[in-house]
């Protein structure tokens, strides 16, 4: 019975908290920048590994030329 | 745009933008813009707040809102500094911080705009402003901040 009330206050308070569009568009914007974070990180790591401009906007699915002219030196 | 910024005022826009480029926004915004003000040591005295502890906040911030979609933070490690300098621009916030500063350098007759000017045009944002947030966040509340800042 109280696990079952405990359970739905959860249900409710997350509820609540994602219907805060503060809170979801902060979140989105959070995504976004994690996604920036990782890229970078990542495309340092490839060039490290000896990929090639091409490969990493292959593997991005965006042109080489963007890649470079973001990371390039 | 920045004609008229004092050198200091220009640094602090400059380190807003490598704020932005280190936590990998698209844009520069009235919070990176607070995140710059505060590596000169007089800002942070008059806002009560140095620049890893508000850098911490937002990134709390950050963590919350995805902790309430169920998305837990990886930990990635140390920032990575993302380039591409020339393609950062302004938000609207940020830009209608501008003018208001310039407004209240004159209003002292002063030729420049100082950190200060800026400073106390970012005071007047309102939330869901992110400089108005994150002041919020931590607990710091501008009328204090104007007070000191009109005694120096």
């Amino acid at each position: 019975m109280s696990i079952q009330t405990d359970t739905m206050a959860d249900d409710l308070s997350a509820q609540l908290r994602t219907t805060d569009p503060a809170v979801g568009l902060r979140a989105v914007g959070a995504l976004r920048r994690l996604a920036e974070q990782v890229e970078a990180q990542q495309v340092a790591l490839a060039r490290e590994q000896g990929w090639s401009w091409e490969q990493i906007g292959d593997a991005l699915g965006v042109a080489r030329q963007s890649v470079h002219a973001k990371y390039g030196k | 745009m920045f004609d008229r910024l004092t050198p200091a005022a220009r640094a602090a826009v400059a380190a807003g933008d490598d704020e932005a480029a280190l936590r990998g926004d698209r844009r520069v915004g009235t919070d990176h813009l607070l995140l710059g003000l505060l590596h000169d040591r007089e800002i942070a005295d008059l806002v009560g707040v140095d620049v890893e502890t508000a850098r911490s906040r937002l990134r709390a911030l950050d963590e919350t809102a995805l902790a309430a979609l169920g998305i837990t933070s990886p930990d990635l490690g140390g920032a990575v500094a993302i380039s591409r300098r020339s393609a950062r621009q302004p938000t609207s916030g940020f830009r209608a911080v501008l003018p208001l500063a310039y407004t209240l350098a004159a209003n002292e007759r002063a030729r420049r705009v100082t950190p200060r000017h800026l400073l106390l045009a970012l005071l007047t944002r309102d939330e869901p402003d992110p400089a108005a947030t994150l002041l919020a966040a931590l607990e710091v509340r501008p009328a204090d901040v104007r007070a000191r800042a009109a005694r120096t």
